[in-house]
């Protein structure tokens, strides 16, 4: 008695036992929340920017995509890799040669593009080797005529495969 | 009288799963799956750039050239060199383009030529780009419901062909 009493037990005899929170509920939400997670979990790595204006259209493709100089087409722009090259409003300079076929800051863009990548692989032993493949984000109403003359850019720009960037029917 | 001593007070207490460290992990899964997310489901279709050879085939077979053109009045389908039209198939009462009989048709034709996995896609009318992916799906991919196709490899093992025709190619980009 007069042991918990003493000024030196004081701290201690007023001391409760820690609340013993239960948190079986809360790891059973972080586990869907986990499944969840992992089901749209993205393993190619690649991150592609669809600019405003731009609705792409569906397909039943399930084929992930892959890396390349990602060119973007609205109605009244051109984008390579998020840079605008082509503003058809405000044009800057000439635009079309090859009897209209050829759109030149594209094609000036893409080769610049590919260069680059050539420096990079001759100088770094380990650096991704020039794929050939171009990425393209098209707004669904743009008419063949439109597509046709981006697909002879790239292909005069010494790009041998397209890939035509689709959203899963099934969003 | 002597009792036994009772049970109840020799009765351990449940022992509590320690979850704190299960917790630390899953929410550090978290965080890494929440950062590579892709809540939109983006994919592709391949197409390659027509390519002009000079030096003749190696097989002696004849090239099967499949092509479609894409007309204001429907599909025309063309096979061999020279081309030679197999197949019209029109527009619909909407003023749709009949994917249904332009699948059936390929499907048909993938029966014949199981091996066969190049396109030659012409469109000479002003489509706009969602037809024309839509077009792309109906002659590259195959449908649950359709007959499966089957074909040897060199090693004499059965094959089933995963696509109908998967290799595109536009062949009117350079007129």
């Amino acid at each position: 008695m007069r042991l918990n009493r003493s000024i030196r037990n004081r701290g201690r005899r007023n001391k409760k036992e820690p609340i013993d929170l239960d948190i079986t509920s809360l790891l059973d939400i972080l586990v869907i929340m986990l499944v969840f997670l992992l089901k749209s979990y993205n393993s190619t790595g690649i991150i592609m920017n669809i600019p405003e204006g731009i609705t792409i259209p569906t397909s039943k493709s399930e084929d992930l995509s892959t890396s390349g100089v990602v060119v973007q087409v609205s109605k009244d722009t051109i984008w390579v890799d998020d840079q605008v090259i082509l503003e058809k409003d405000n044009p800057r300079g000439k635009t079309y040669d090859y009897g209209g076929r050829r759109i030149i800051p594209l094609f000036n863009e893409l080769v610049s593009k590919k260069n680059t990548i050539k420096q990079v692989e001759k100088t770094t032993p380990n650096a991704t080797k020039f794929s050939g493949i171009v990425n393209l984000i098209v707004d669904k109403e743009i008419k063949y005529s439109e597509i046709k003359k981006i697909l002879f850019t790239a292909a005069e720009a010494g790009y041998r495969s397209y890939k035509f960037v689709v959203l899963g029917e099934n969003q | 009288m002597l009792r036994a001593p009772s049970r109840r007070k020799r009765k351990e207490p449940v022992k509590r799963l320690n979850l704190i460290p299960i917790l630390d992990a899953v929410f550090i899964f978290i965080f890494f799956l929440l950062m590579s997310a892709n809540f939109i489901k983006i994919y592709e279709v391949q197409s390659d750039v027509p390519i002009v050879s000079t030096t003749p085939p190696k097989s002696k077979k004849k090239p099967l050239a499949l092509t479609l053109k894409v007309t204001g009045s429907g599909l025309n389908l063309y096979t061999g060199v020279p081309s030679r039209m197999v197949k019209k198939i029109r527009k619909t009462q909407e003023g749709e383009y009949n994917l249904e009989a332009l699948h059936d048709f390929m499907v048909n034709i993938k029966k014949a030529n199981a091996k066969e996995r190049s396109l030659i896609l012409e469109p000479i009318v002003d489509v706009d780009y969602e037809a024309l992916v839509k077009i792309m799906d109906t002659i590259r991919m195959y449908r649950n419901t359709d007959d499966k196709v089957w074909y040897k490899d060199k090693a004499g093992v059965d094959i089933q062909a995963k696509h109908l025709f998967d290799q595109i190619v536009f062949g009117n980009i350079r007129s």
